[in-house]
Order: C-alpha cells, then structure tokens, then sequence
C-alpha cells in the first residue's frame, strides 16, 4: 500500500482530496498534519523506520505555527537522514509566481502544484511510486 | 602703489561677495581673514583678526564647545596635511536649523611649511532638505511595497483558497447523483462562504484604513472603551474566569479615532483570552503611562506567549498564525499594526513562551490628560 502524507490545515481541502484519491482505485494510507510542526516533528520521529514514511508528501504553504516553507527548511535538513526516497509536492492556493520560483530553490520539492489539483494529475503522481 | 591698492579692493571685493562663508587661519589656528558671509557684522570680524576661536566665543560668550570642535578640524588638518569635509548643522539666529558643507585644506609656503589653513561652506539646507524629503520617499515606497506584497500573499492565499474549495465542492455536487450525498456537500458549502465573507471584510476594513488618511480624532475615555471590549467579550471573561486589572491614572483619556481605538483595545484583549494558558486563570493588566511627550499603553497576559526568538520578524503580519487555534486566522494583529502606523504610532511585543506577552503601543504627542 502507498502512503502520502498531507499537510494542510484546510479541512474541507483535505476531505475533498481524500475524496479524489479514494476514487482513483489506489489503495493508500493518508497521514494528515493540520501544520507543519505536527509533521516536521513526526516525521523526525519515524526518519529511520522506512515502513513508516511517506511515499508522497503533500505540503500546504499557508498554514498555522510553522507554515510551509518554514516546514521545508527543516525538512531539507531532515531529508538525507530518512531512509525513503519521498516526493514532495507543495500544494497551494497561491498562483504567485514568486513563490512558484521560491521553490525552486529547495531540491526537497519535486513540482509546485496549483489547487485545486485534478485528479489526472494525482494519478499520475501515484503512478510514479514504485511499491 | 594706487593700482596695488586697487586690485587689493578688487580681490576683498570678491572675497566679501562670494556668498560662502571663508575663514584662513595661521598655522596656529588664528584668524588672518573672514568674509561677511562667515560673520556679517564688521565689528566681530575686525575683533577676531589675529584671535583664535576660544578668544572669539568667550567675546561673544559662545559655549566653548564649539571652539573645541573648530580646533580638533584645523588639527585634523594641520596633523594629516590633507583637505577635509564634513556637514554641520546648526541653529541659524531665527532658529532654523541650516547645514553646511565645510571643507578645510593647507596651504604651504616653498619651503614646505605651513603658511595657513583655509576654510570655507557652503549652505546646503535646501539640499538637505531635499535629501530628507526623497528618503521619506524611499521610506513610504518600501512601506507600500511591503503592503502591495501582503495584499498580493492575501489574495493568493485566503482568498483563493475558499474559492478553490467551493469550485471544487461544485465539481462533486455536479458529479454526484445521490441526493444525501449532494446535501452533505452542499452543507460543506456554508463554512467556506462564511470564511470568504470573513476575509474579504477584513481586507477591505484593511484597505479602509490605509485610506483614511482623515480619519477624525477625539478624546476618548479608555475606562469606557474597555468596558465596552468587555461588554462584548463577557461570554469568554466569564467561561475562563480572567481577571481584567486597570491603570490608568496616569493618562485615562486618548485623543484617537474611536473605532481604532475601540477595535485595538478588542483585538489586544481577545487575544489574551483566546490565547490564555489552558489551566492557568487569565490575569489580563492594562495600563498606559506617559514617556516624555508619548503615551504607552500596555497590554498583559498570563497566557501562553510566544517564542519571539522564532517569531519576531512575522510577528505583525498579516496570515501569521503561532498557536493552534480553530478561529486563528493571522488578522487580528496586523489589523492592529494598521491602525496604529495609520495614526503615526508603533507596536511591539516582550513575551516569554508559557509566561506571557505584553504587547505596548506608543501613540503620539497629541495626548490630554485626566480632567
């Protein structure tokens, strides 16, 4: 089974996402985070047991306590102790293109996805895991 | 003998109506000639040849200051034997502060030595001013920029948020052919058209008061506008059981607009309640106090603070969240921030996580005291 985490605080967008993964016919295990400090520190928790993590991570930028970026700066000094290979895809509401190139600069992230996402383009991303 | 005194005229002539003020000095800082535009009255320049600054301003009963100042130039240039600039800038006899831009440089005789030292200024108070008013400029501009910037992060993200959802429980609505299903759905609807409402509001609010650069001020009763954030609030005082301390002896009444008032006293109080440490009674204390010609008022806590270390540079800004809070949207104390820079004020933050916050504003001079 495929696992994805989804760290977001927007609970309609979560039920709302959960609703188009559950209807793409792939079975996963979803994790919510309502921030970025519940996942960050969850995250370090479980960095050595690969069963644990997450082969996709979902990541909101606006969010409460610790937004997203503020997540992905201490993600990308996580990230060379997990033992998984994890696509990130920062997902937003934000068409600002500055942030789209902000995240450029962080090698964590795999692709910059605009809400709402279809649900072609989350296939494809599930495609991609290799179990 | 009669040309040579002619062209000595001449030179004076020019000396004296070039509109610079020139002094030259001996190599022991005494004065062998000022022009009218360094010291216009005839009686002082005739006194002051062959006197150095200290005999001058104990003439004319000066601080002696500035004789210190004068002499540590012309060392500075005797000592280097180099050019040296700098501004001053000094109360002018009708007290307009005028600048100067000085420049102070040797001459030598040729065998080397110093024969005397020449210096003179020029008034640049306009440039000055000029300079002042661009900087203002710079400064209004980046402010503004900052402002075009959240406004642009706002509209990205709470406000295209809500709309992201609504269009995306639309699709599922269409999509769905069971009447129970689309009912839950459209009961997901409400939520986020409230949110949407919410944020758009305060957005406008927000612009609003950038605007209202005419906003009227009056005398306002702190006592009474606490009471009324307490009247609104009264659900929340009760259920946790805080205690709202008060002082304001020292000032009891701001010249402020109202609502801005009004809405700063709310926001500041209905934050220490929302953010009170859970078990712990909140003891809220406010208190205004007079620093100089400003007034502070202050605003308390026992609740759960915030670490400033992490958060300081967010702090005000608008989408910030710190706790975990379901009605936290990251308004409240930029709307704050606003209102009180929108008044020439500031705001600031002290805090010890799990101790407590107090949060200051300073307002301006425009005070009156209890009547």
């Amino acid at each position: 089974m495929k696992s994805i985490f989804l760290i977001d605080d927007d609970p309609i967008f979560v039920y709302l996402t959960r609703r188009i993964i559950a209807s793409i016919n792939c079975p996963c295990q979803i994790n919510e985070f309502t921030d970025g400090e519940l996942a960050i520190s969850y995250l370090s928790q479980i960095g050595d047991q690969a069963e644990l993590l997450p082969d996709v991570i979902f990541l909101d930028l606006s969010m409460p306590v610790m937004d997203g970026w503020e997540f992905l700066k201490e993600y990308s000094e996580l990230k060379p102790k997990l033992k998984k290979d994890i696509a990130l895809f920062i997902v937003s509401s934000s068409i600002s293109p500055h942030e789209v190139e902000r995240s450029k600069s962080y090698r964590a992230v795999t692709d910059f996805l605009i809400k709402p996402v279809e649900k072609g383009k989350i296939i494809e991303i599930m495609d991609n895991v290799k179990v | 003998m009669e040309q040579l005194d002619r062209q000595k005229a001449f030179y004076e002539n020019i000396l004296n109506k070039l509109p610079t003020d020139i002094a030259v000095f001996d190599a022991e800082h005494r004065y062998l000639f000022v022009n009218p535009g360094a010291i216009s009255k005839e009686e002082y320049r005739k006194f002051i040849i062959g006197k150095d600054d200290y005999e001058y301003v104990a003439y004319r009963n000066r601080d002696i200051s500035v004789a210190h100042q004068r002499r540590a130039k012309f060392l500075e240039v005797k000592n280097s034997g180099k050019e040296i600039r700098w501004e001053d800038t000094l109360p002018d006899p009708q007290g307009n502060m005028i600048t100067h831009l000085r420049r102070m440089y040797p001459v030598y005789d040729e065998h080397g030595e110093l024969s005397m030292v020449i210096g003179f200024g020029i008034d640049i108070t306009d440039r000055k001013k000029m300079e002042e008013k661009q900087a203002a400029l710079v400064t209004q501009l980046s402010t503004r920029n900052t402002q075009l910037t959240d406004f642009c992060s706002i509209v990205s993200h709470n406000l295209r948020a809500p709309l992201v959802n609504m269009s995306m429980l639309a699709d599922f609505i269409e999509a769905s052919d069971d009447p129970a299903e689309q009912k839950m759905l459209i009961s997901k609807l409400r939520p986020v058209i409230d949110n949407l409402h919410a944020t758009f509001n305060e957005l406008v609010e927000s612009i609003q008061i950038r605007q209202d650069l005419e906003i009227k001020r009056e005398d306002v009763c702190l006592k009474d506008c606490l009471q009324r954030t307490i009247d609104g609030l009264q659900t929340e005082i009760n259920k946790l059981g805080a205690k709202i301390e008060t002082d304001f002896t020292e000032i009891g009444v701001i010249n402020y607009p109202p609502q801005y008032l009004n809405s700063i006293i709310h926001n500041l109080v209905s934050n220490s309640l929302k953010y009170h440490y859970p078990g712990r009674r909140p003891l809220i204390s406010i208190k205004t106090r007079k620093e100089g010609e400003k007034v502070i008022l202050s605003v308390e806590d026992n609740g759960l603070g915030i670490d400033l270390v992490k958060h300081r540079e967010n702090f005000f800004k608008i989408g910030k969240v710190f706790h975990r809070h379901p009605n936290a949207k990251g308004f409240g104390l930029y709307m704050t921030k606003t209102q009180v820079e929108a008044m020439g004020g500031r705001i600031w933050v002290e805090s010890v996580p799990e101790e407590g916050s107090v949060f200051n504003i300073e307002f301006d001079n425009r005070i009156k005291k209890v009547s």
